[in-house]
């Protein structure tokens, strides 16, 4: 048995028992972590506020070999989740986020640079009213961190670089746009340009979003030049397909999500 | 291990219970076929009684035998403040402290997104139509707080805002015989956030 410290963002939690709570971790070095809080439904003095869902703490935890939960010995909070709780939408937001993270990783799987997206992301829902361009944005950015990233500049079946086109081709299972002579044999979706050219430029940061400065108030991302109905339409449906047929994953977070965007 | 199947059939649905493994359901198998015939009977008609008998109260959601329930309609208790609460056994750890005061609103559960629970799946709607239909003057929310009990409490005042209603929230800070020394940053923040006049 050996006791570790790490930085995470708690994940998940979920009641246990009479007093006990199974929480899930994203930490800092050894990646995703189930655990194990004893008491902690019940303890004024080691997990009071410290377990709940987008908080970033310092934890400490017992291991023992051989068994897939660790056991939480002590943890305190280095950021707090507060101002999240303020509306619907962010906690639907941090959410889907924290949930993306949950499901997309595998445990013990460190990926250093998804901790600290992850922890931007929750950071700045505290200050900022998401729309579905901010959140496309961070999906993305979770994507390439995740190395699931749609190809939205080359055809990803024959490698052509992709420019000057009108309409594009976009193929779920093949996971990017198709040239038009691959697209005669490939199943594909039409897409505008403008909304591939918009989705490829989300994934290089530009534009990104801008943190508010002293005073101002807060705003995301620059306006595109494609219609806003239509672009979110189109990237809607592109990075549901995607995501369902390559990750295959139904994420309960963003069904609520959706309901309080549209 | 070999039993007639009556008793099998009793210890595979005992250790279906929570916190009941084989070896005790095997345990309260043997006491049930000793124990007296009518304690028996007794125990098998209550379990059939509170699938029968027991749902929810139209007005607050409470369980209930009778509609509405009898805090409903306790003609003494407050006419004019409702107090939300997440679950009935919250309910009643707050009637403990406060007999007979207040009337409820049980919401069966809290939005939790990542449990894929909106606000559509908890009674808020039903809360909004009641406090509308009562003439409500106030709201207490004593929901946990927690970001699912925050994040639900928010929402709550944001559906209710139109409404000429007062709404309060359930205080949170340092125990009673609690000793400050202990206490996290977050609850001393909290705590003294909400400080009041002496």
């Amino acid at each position: 048995m050996s006791l570790h410290k790490d930085d995470g963002i708690v994940l998940f939690k979920r009641a246990y028992g009479e007093s006990d709570r199974i929480v899930r971790i994203f930490t800092l070095t050894s990646g995703k972590i189930g655990a194990i809080a004893k008491g902690a439904s019940k303890s004024q003095k080691r997990f009071m506020n410290t377990l709940e869902p987008f908080n970033h703490i310092a934890v400490e935890y017992f291991e023992k070999y051989g068994k897939g939960m660790v056991r939480i010995e002590n943890a305190h909070v280095v950021e707090a989740n507060a101002g999240i709780e303020k509306t619907l939408r962010k906690v639907c937001t941090a959410s889907f986020f924290t949930e993306f993270a949950d499901r997309l990783t595998k445990e013990r799987e460190k990926n250093t640079s998804l901790f600290y997206l992850l922890k931007e992301v929750l950071t700045r829902i505290k200050d900022v009213e998401f729309d579905y361009r901010d959140i496309l944005y961070y999906e993305l950015s979770m994507l390439e961190c995740l190395g699931y990233m749609p190809n939205f500049t080359t055809c990803v079946y024959c490698g052509k670089a992709m420019a000057n086109e009108n309409r594009l081709y976009f193929s779920s299972e093949r996971g990017g746009i198709l040239c038009p002579r691959c697209s005669r044999f490939i199943p594909h979706k039409t897409y505008p340009d403008e909304v591939i050219a918009t989705l490829a430029g989300l994934k290089n940061g530009h534009p990104r979003p801008v943190p508010a400065a002293d005073g101002e108030e807060n705003r995301s991302v620059a306006p595109y030049d494609v219609g806003d109905g239509v672009f979110e339409r189109s990237a809607r449906e592109i990075m549901e397909g995607f995501v369902s047929f390559h990750l295959d994953v139904e994420f309960k977070s963003y069904r609520v999500l959706k309901s309080v965007i549209r | 291990m070999y039993y007639p199947a009556p008793i099998e059939r009793l210890i595979e649905n005992l250790s279906k219970l929570p916190g009941i493994g084989r070896k005790t359901a095997t345990r309260l198998a043997f006491y049930l076929l000793n124990a007296k015939e009518t304690y028996v009977a007794d125990l098998s008609k209550s379990l059939v009684e509170i699938k029968e008998k027991i749902r929810l109260c139209s007005v607050c959601f409470n369980i209930t035998d009778v509609d509405p329930c009898a805090i409903c309609t306790d003609e003494r208790r407050s006419k004019s403040t409702i107090c939300v609460v997440e679950e009935s056994s919250h309910m009643m750890v707050i009637e403990s402290a406060n007999p007979g005061m207040y009337r409820y609103h049980i919401l069966h559960g809290v939005i939790n997104p990542i449990e894929g629970i909106g606000p559509d799946e908890v009674r808020i709607k039903e809360l909004r139509e009641r406090v509308i239909r009562e003439g409500i003057g106030e709201i207490i929310i004593a929901t946990n707080p927690n970001i699912e009990g925050n994040t639900t409490a928010h929402y709550i005042a944001e559906m209710l805002q139109d409404l000429n209603v007062t709404i309060t929230r359930i205080a949170s800070g340092i125990p009673i015989g609690g000793d400050i020394v202990y206490i996290d940053p977050l609850t001393i923040k909290s705590s003294i956030d909400n400080r009041r006049d002496l």
